[in-house]
């Protein structure tokens, strides 16, 4: 009974008592929290930001956005040339292997291309059909791509795609869109050792990787713990238990920094904010944003500038364009509206409108930054009506044609290249709802720049759109946004100047 | 006995049916699912593929009613932000939400029975003050922010507990303080108010008359009435603790049925959040059901 007894009491305790050993340098592990949860490991099957990073740590596309210049360079592509406006051909790394230890090989690349256009059910399907004529089998190791028209962003989506062994998704009119969403046979940097989800993936170092522009990790060990509250990310930080964590607010990330045991980092971010007015009058009659200059009053109205340091903080910044100025084709030589509310109040009389009108202006996010620019709205007489809510109730509001103006964001994560932003904003308004402009050319000029590859075309063209955008007031963009990010003594990381956080090139100091 | 039970249970599942009504509409009404599960920036074509893929470009009615005939035939849907079954998921997480309901509710045991005890025997005293002191402050206190000041003190000044987590039951004893806590007040007072009421009931004065004083007569003859109505309350606190997890698992990061309702009502997973909401209401009414039961039992004119 005695040995029963402290048997039991035995196996209680060693249940109570975790072996509290943080893991750090001197085992060469480290551990990085997100908020969101990790549902799964196939980046096709999810859009988030998170999704994306740890889809770079653990697979390759035949693309990658370099992280100094913001360019795309060739991954598991070795090299590329464009033979005319629909054709490129693409040769493959030699040296690239799945985590299994198989070569990858024109064959897997065909094979995963023609996965997701033939695959309905894949979130990527449709976007990657809308361009892709054919993809071929050139030789062992290339591929040539055909698309149906120039398509410019092209080597974004051949970022965004991850190359797949040929026939582990199964096959035609019998996919298997579950066959790696809890394991995964990737060519990243990273493979992946165990995967909770919702909880934590453990990844360690794929010692066969081929190296390419992401270069050989550092680090031989990460877990990505999904950790949903910010303050209990906050104090893990501070006990050791996790090394580094993003999307923090400049007030906390300060705060903490002066405690002396986490370095914070304010970085750019791709991320930019506007307002949409509707200059076509799609919200129905008697709308003032129809006028031209009232459109301009609006955009003289708003103090950008005080907004994006104060409330927004960090390197954000006023813009002037309808992109954020890093990325390509965002043409900054457009007409300027400087913080002018007498200008503004003077444009309001001289459109009808001296005492000036009531206005619902909807928004979804950075609360503070709405109430900013709706009360510096109402200092030139447009009385704002703050509809502040969920982004889906935006949504459904465009879509019934019943927003006026709304102060939207756009983050084109890992997308420099003005297409991302776009392509969504100005589409030709029969396929989508966000272009309220009402003017065909817009639409013209900033989509024909998406079907050349002829990189001075395209920048004249986007240089001509958003010199019309900005003419005609069509937005008023606002500021770009920051990325927050606490890191541990213990580690080097620097955010990049996309502010996308490449985890795979975190050192130890 | 029998008529009652069976009443009870009428209006279990009528609070049930109308529940899943309520939520389904609301949650369908309230959020564009394809957009949350696309995400901020998704693409229009990945909000529409998305949309026409899980059908909810069809009528809330229809999708209803599938939902609804499906939890007939045992299907209780797939999860959209899972891609699993949410079946597996309830399994899966079910384990960390039980233990922590009823580590919950002994801490609520331990805190509130003794200070119930104390406070009825130093009636309107210092430590009758303290005991309500100590009471309403739990009740007051939120609780996210009285899980973070916990973290503060014994995860980070004083290194005892993990930050987060759920790997051993150690990592369970600073969120069961928190969410027992917040049910003390109600079974401290009612534990004052029973011994109040059984030390002046003639029976102790009897016991008393025998020979039965101090500790003894409280432990052998007072106690063991009052807690009657005690033990009642405590089965639905044990119902509440299973539903009022949400906060405390996300604060500590325990993967259980609480955290997983706030991811899912986050990534607008409508079929998990139906089945959650259907299961901690079916809980809450079951441990609800379980007190009237009691309650009639031990007075029978409850039951007329």
């Amino acid at each position: 009974m005695s040995k029963l007894k402290s048997l039991i009491i035995t196996l209680l305790i060693s249940l109570m008592f975790p072996i509290n050993v943080f893991a750090d340098k001197s085992d060469d592990t480290f551990v990085a929290a997100f908020s969101r949860e990790l549902t799964q490991l196939d980046y096709h099957y999810g859009t988030k930001t998170e999704f994306l990073i740890l889809g770079d740590m653990i697979d390759s596309g035949l693309f990658y956005v370099n992280r100094e210049d913001l360019s795309y360079v060739p991954d598991i592509a070795s090299d590329y040339k464009i033979v005319d406006d629909t054709t490129i051909d693409i040769n493959l790394r030699k040296n690239a292997k799945f985590h299994d230890g198989s070569n990858v090989t024109a064959d897997d690349v065909v094979y995963t291309y023609n996965f997701i256009v033939k695959n309905e059910k894949n979130r990527r399907s449709k976007k990657i059909k809308g361009w892709m004529e054919s993809i071929e089998k050139t030789g062992k190791h290339s591929v040539r791509f055909k698309s149906k028209y120039p398509y410019a962003n092209l080597f974004n989506d051949l970022y965004r795609i991850k190359i797949r062994k040929n026939g582990i998704m199964g096959t035609e009119g019998n996919w298997n869109d579950s066959a790696q969403l809890n394991e995964l046979n990737g060519t990243g940097p990273y493979k992946v050792v165990s995967f909770d989800p919702g909880v934590e993936v453990v990844l360690v170092r794929n010692d066969d990787y081929y190296g390419g522009p992401k270069g050989m990790p550092a680090i031989k060990n990460v877990i990505i713990r999904s950790i949903p509250d910010m303050g209990t990310q906050q104090a893990e930080l501070m006990s050791g238990g996790i090394h580094w964590m993003y999307n923090v607010k400049k007030d906390i990330g300060e705060a903490m920094a002066k405690t002396g045991k986490a370095d914070y980092q304010l970085g750019p971010s791709l991320r930019v904010g506007f307002l949409v007015l509707d200059a076509g009058g799609y919200s129905g009659e008697g709308n003032p944003i129809t006028k031209l200059d009232v459109r301009r009053a609006m955009n003289h109205a708003i103090n950008r500038d005080s907004i994006a340091k104060n409330l927004i903080g960090g390197p954000a910044k006023a813009v002037h364009t309808a992109c954020n100025p890093v990325v390509f084709g965002c043409f900054q030589d457009v007409k300027k509206y400087e913080y002018n509310p007498e200008g503004a109040k003077k444009l309001l009389a001289k459109a009808g409108y001296p005492n000036g009108f009531d206005l619902d202006l909807w928004s979804y996010r950075d609360k503070e930054a709405a109430q900013a620019m709706a009360e510096d709205l109402g200092k030139v007489g447009i009385k704002v009506n703050l509809k502040h809510g969920k982004l889906s109730a935006l949504n459904k509001a465009r879509k019934n044609r019943e927003i006026r103006a709304y102060f939207g964001t756009w983050g084109s994560t890992a997308s420099p290249d003005t297409a991302t932003i776009s392509n969504i904003h100005w589409r030709d308004p029969a396929k989508g709802d966000r272009n309220l402009s009402g003017d065909p050319k817009v639409n013209e000029l900033m989509l024909g720049a998406e079907q050349t590859l002829d990189v001075e075309k395209r920048k004249s063209l986007y240089a001509q759109g958003l010199k019309l955008i900005a003419d005609q007031a069509y937005w008023v963009p606002l500021w770009s946004y920051s990325e927050g990010v606490l890191s541990s003594k213990s580690i080097d990381f620097k955010l990049d100047p996309d502010g996308y956080p490449r985890l795979w090139n975190i050192t130890w100091k | 006995m029998l008529r009652f039970i069976a009443g009870r249970l009428i209006v279990v599942l009528s609070v049930g049916l109308t529940l899943s009504i309520v939520t389904f509409f609301l949650l369908n009404y309230v959020i564009d699912p394809a957009q949350a599960i696309a995400g901020e920036d998704a693409l229009f074509e990945e909000i529409e593929q998305i949309r026409e893929q899980y059908g909810f470009d069809r009528s809330i009615t229809i999708r209803y009613f599938e939902w609804f005939s499906g939890i007939f035939q045992g299907d209780l849907g797939i999860s959209y932000y899972w891609n699993k079954p949410v079946i597996s998921l309830l399994i899966d997480r079910a384990p960390e939400t039980i233990t922590l309901a009823l580590m919950s509710v002994s801490v609520t045991i331990l805190i509130s029975i003794p200070l119930g005890i104390l406070a009825a025997l130093n009636p309107n005293s210092l430590i009758d003050r303290i005991a309500l002191g100590i009471a309403v402050t739990a009740q007051a206190v939120p609780n996210f922010w009285l899980g973070l000041i916990m973290i503060l003190i014994f995860a980070l000044a004083i290194p005892i507990f993990p930050v987060s987590g759920d790997k051993t039951l150690f990592h369970f004893v600073l969120p069961s303080i928190v969410l027992g806590a917040s049910s003390v007040p109600a079974v401290m007072r009612l534990m004052r108010t029973g011994l109040l009421d059984v030390i002046n009931a003639d029976f102790i004065r009897t016991a008393r008359s025998s020979g039965f004083y101090g500790w003894r007569l409280v432990f052998n003859h007072a106690l063991r009435n009052a807690l009657l109505p005690v033990v009642s309350v405590l089965a639905v606190q044990l119902g509440n603790k299973f539903g009022g997890s949400v906060i405390t698992e996300s604060v500590f990061a325990i993967n259980g049925l609480g955290r997983l309702a706030l991811e899912s009502i986050l990534g607008a997973d409508i079929p998990t959040v139906q089945i959650l909401v259907f299961v901690f209401a079916i809980i809450f009414l079951f441990f609800n059901l379980l007190a009237d039961i009691l309650n009639a039992y031990l007075d029978p004119r409850l039951r007329l």
